[in-house]
C-alpha cells in the first residue's frame, strides 16, 4: 500500500516543483482575475442599488460568493489538464504509461493536486492586494462548522472537476482536436457552475434540474456551502449523496474511454 | 488602395475554403460563440429576475448594450483574432519572416491573412439580438441613425484592434510574453457593463477614459437608446484614431527589434 502510495508521491513532488516554475504564470492569472472581480462588484453594486437583498442575499453575501469562487477556482479547478493529457495522448508520451505499473489517472491527479496547492495557494496575493477595498463587501459566515461542511464537497469538487478534464483529455483517441469541445463545455459549466451568478438567483425549476447536474457539485455547491447561501445540514447531506454519485459515475467514464481509448491507440517509435 | 483590397479578398477566399474543407470544425466553432453569446444574456435575464435596473437601464436596454458589445467582438474575432493571435507565436517562433516578404504593409499583412467565417455568422446573430433588443424598446431609429450605429460600431472595432495589435506587439520585446491575449478578454468583460454603474473616480477613469473598453460598447448603445450625441461619438472616434495611431507606431517599433530566429 505504501510502495503504491510512493510512487504517487513522487509524481506529487516532479508536479509541484514543474508548477513552481510556472509560479508567474498563476500569479498574473490571479491578478487578472482581479479585473473579473471588479467587474463583479460594479455589475451586483449596481444591480442591488436601492435594494436591501438579491434572491434573499444581501449584496455583501452576493460579493463574497464571488469571491470564494475565485479562491476556489485556484484550489480546484482544471485549468488546461484536458490539454495537457491530449498532448500527453497525442505525441505518445503515454506510451510509457502502458509499460510500467503506474495508474495514469492517478498520476495525472498527483500532478494535478500539485499543481493547484501552487495556484491555490498563489492567488492569495493578488487577493490580499485587493482586501483593502473588497473588505467592506466581504461577509464570510462565522460559524467555524460551516467550513468543516465545507471541504469534503470540496475535495469531491476537485475530484469531478479533474474528472472531466480527463473525459475531454480521452476524447483525443478519437478526435485529433478537443479545444472546440472544452471551451463548448466550458460554457455550459460556467453557468451551470453558477460562476456567472450564484444558482439560487434561477428561476425554481431550473434550479431543481440544475442540482441533479454534475455541473452543480464541480463549482457551486462547495462554494455556496463556504459562502453560507447553503446552511441547512439535511440539504448539504443530499448534495454530498448526489456529488458523491456524480464522482463515481465519472470515475467509471473514465476508465471506460481509457480502456476503449487504448484499444484505438497505436504506439510508434520507442 | 485596390491593391490591398484585392489581396484581402484574396485572403477571404482561402479562409472561407479552407472553412469548407473543415466543415465540422466550423459548426463547432460557431456552436462555441453561440453558447458564448448565450452565457452573457443568460446571465442578464436571470439578473433583472431580481432586480428591476442595472444603474438605471433596464433589461432591454441591457440587452441591447450586451448585444453591441458582442457585435463588435464577433467584427474582430471574424477578421483579425485568428491572424492578431498566431503573429503572437510567429514572432516567437521566426514564422514571422513569412510577413515580410510580402508585397505590402507589415501590420496589414499579418493582422488580416485569416477571416473566421464562424465569428462573422455569429456577428449576425448578435446583430438579432440588438434588432430585437430595440423592438422590444419600440425603437424606430430612422436610417441616418442605423448609419451613425454603425459608423460607432466600425470606431469600437478598430480600438479594440488597436488595443489587442498593442499587446500582442509586446512579444516583440518579451518573447516569453504568453497568454497575454488572455488580458484582453479580461478588458471585453467591461465593455457589458453600462457606464453609469462606474460609481468611483478611480474605475471611471481608468475603463472609461484611459481604456475606452466601456465608451466604444456605450455610445453606440445609448445612441440607439437615448438619441445620438455628438460629443461622445466624436470623443470615440477620436479615441480610435489615437488608439490606432499608437497601436501603429508601437508595432513599426517592435518591427525594427524583431531579429527572426535560427534556423
Amino acid at each position: 500500500m505504501f510502495a503504491v502510495l510512493a510512487k504517487y508521491r513522487q509524481a506529487f513532488l516532479v508536479g509541484l516543483q514543474s508548477n513552481i516554475v510556472y509560479r508567474w504564470n498563476f500569479a498574473v492569472r490571479g491578478f487578472f482575475s482581479l479585473f473579473h472581480l471588479a467587474v463583479v462588484v460594479i455589475l451586483w453594486s449596481a444591480a442591488a442599488e436601492g435594494r436591501t437583498e438579491l434572491g434573499g442575499f444581501s449584496l455583501n453575501q452576493t460579493i463574497t460568493y464571488f469571491v470564494t469562487l475565485l479562491i476556489l477556482q485556484f484550489f480546484i479547478s482544471a485549468f488546461n489538464e484536458d490539454y495537457q493529457i491530449s498532448e500527453e495522448i497525442r505525441n505518445g508520451l503515454i506510451n510509457q504509461f502502458l509499460l510500467k505499473p503506474i495508474n495514469y489517472f492517478a498520476y495525472r491527479f498527483s500532478i494535478f493536486v500539485a499543481a493547484r496547492l501552487v495556484s491555490g495557494l498563489l492567488v492569495f496575493a493578488p487577493l490580499l492586494i485587493a482586501f483593502p477595498f473588497l473588505r467592506e463587501y466581504l461577509d464570510f459566515p462565522a460559524d467555524p462548522r460551516v467550513y468543516a461542511l465545507g471541504l469534503p464537497a470540496m475535495i469531491m469538487s476537485a475530484l469531478i472537476q479533474f474528472s472531466i478534464a480527463y473525459c475531454f483529455g480521452m476524447l483525443t483517441f478519437w478526435f485529433l482536436e478537443i479545444q472546440g469541445f472544452v471551451i463548448l463545455s466550458m460554457a455550459v459549466e460556467t453557468i451551470l457552475g453558477g460562476q456567472m451568478f450564484p444558482l439560487d438567483l434561477l428561476p425554481a425549476w431550473a434550479y431543481a434540474i440544475a442540482k441533479w447536474l454534475p455541473f452543480y457539485y464541480q463549482m457551486y455547491f462547495p462554494a455556496a456551502i463556504f459562502s453560507g447561501r447553503i446552511t441547512d445540514p439535511a440539504v448539504i447531506m443530499q448534495g454530498y449523496a448526489v456529488q458523491a454519485a456524480w464522482v463515481v459515475a465519472l470515475l467509471l467514464v473514465n476508465h471506460a474511454l481509457w480502456t476503449r481509448g487504448l484499444r484505438r491507440h497505436t504506439a510508434v517509435g520507442g | 488602395m485596390l491593391h490591398y483590397a484585392q489581396i484581402w479578398f484574396a485572403s477571404a477566399r482561402y479562409s472561407i475554403t479552407r472553412t469548407l474543407m473543415f466543415r465540422g470544425d466550423f459548426f463547432v466553432w460557431a456552436f462555441v460563440e453561440l453558447f458564448w453569446m448565450a452565457v452573457n444574456l443568460l446571465t442578464i435575464s436571470v439578473i433583472y429576475e431580481h432586480t428591476g435596473s442595472i444603474a438605471g437601464w433596464s433589461k432591454y436596454e441591457m440587452i441591447l448594450l450586451v448585444g453591441t458589445s458582442l457585435l463588435i467582438q464577433r467584427f474582430l474575432m471574424g477578421f483579425f483574432w485568428s491572424s492578431i493571435f498566431e503573429m503572437g507565436r510567429n514572432i516567437r517562433s521566426g514564422h514571422f519572416d513569412f510577413f515580410l516578404a510580402q508585397p505590402g504593409n507589415v501590420m496589414f499583412m499579418a493582422t488580416t491573412r485569416k477571416l473566421d467565417p464562424d465569428s462573422l455568422v455569429n456577428s449576425l446573430i448578435a446583430a438579432g439580438v440588438v434588432i430585437y433588443a430595440a423592438r422590444q424598446l419600440g425603437l424606430t431609429p430612422s436610417a441616418v441613425e442605423i448609419t451613425l450605429y454603425a459608423l460607432m460600431i466600425a470606431c469600437g472595432v478598430i480600438i479594440h484592434y488597436s488595443i489587442l495589435v498593442l499587446s500582442i506587439s509586446v512579444a516583440f520585446w518579451m518573447t516569453s510574453a504568453q497568454g497575454i491575449e488572455g488580458t484582453y478578454f479580461t478588458l471585453t468583460e467591461f465593455s457589458r457593463l453600462p457606464r453609469s454603474a462606474f460609481k468611483s473616480r478611480a474605475t471611471q477613469w481608468l475603463f472609461v477614459y484611459a481604456l475606452p473598453v466601456v465608451v466604444v460598447s456605450n455610445t453606440p448603445a445609448n445612441a440607439l437608446i437615448r438619441g445620438f450625441d455628438g460629443r461622445l461619438a466624436l470623443w470615440l472616434a477620436g479615441a480610435a484614431a489615437a488608439w490606432f495611431a499608437l497601436a501603429v507606431f508601437v508595432f513599426n517599433r517592435g518591427l525594427r527589434r524583431y531579429a527572426s530566429a535560427s534556423s
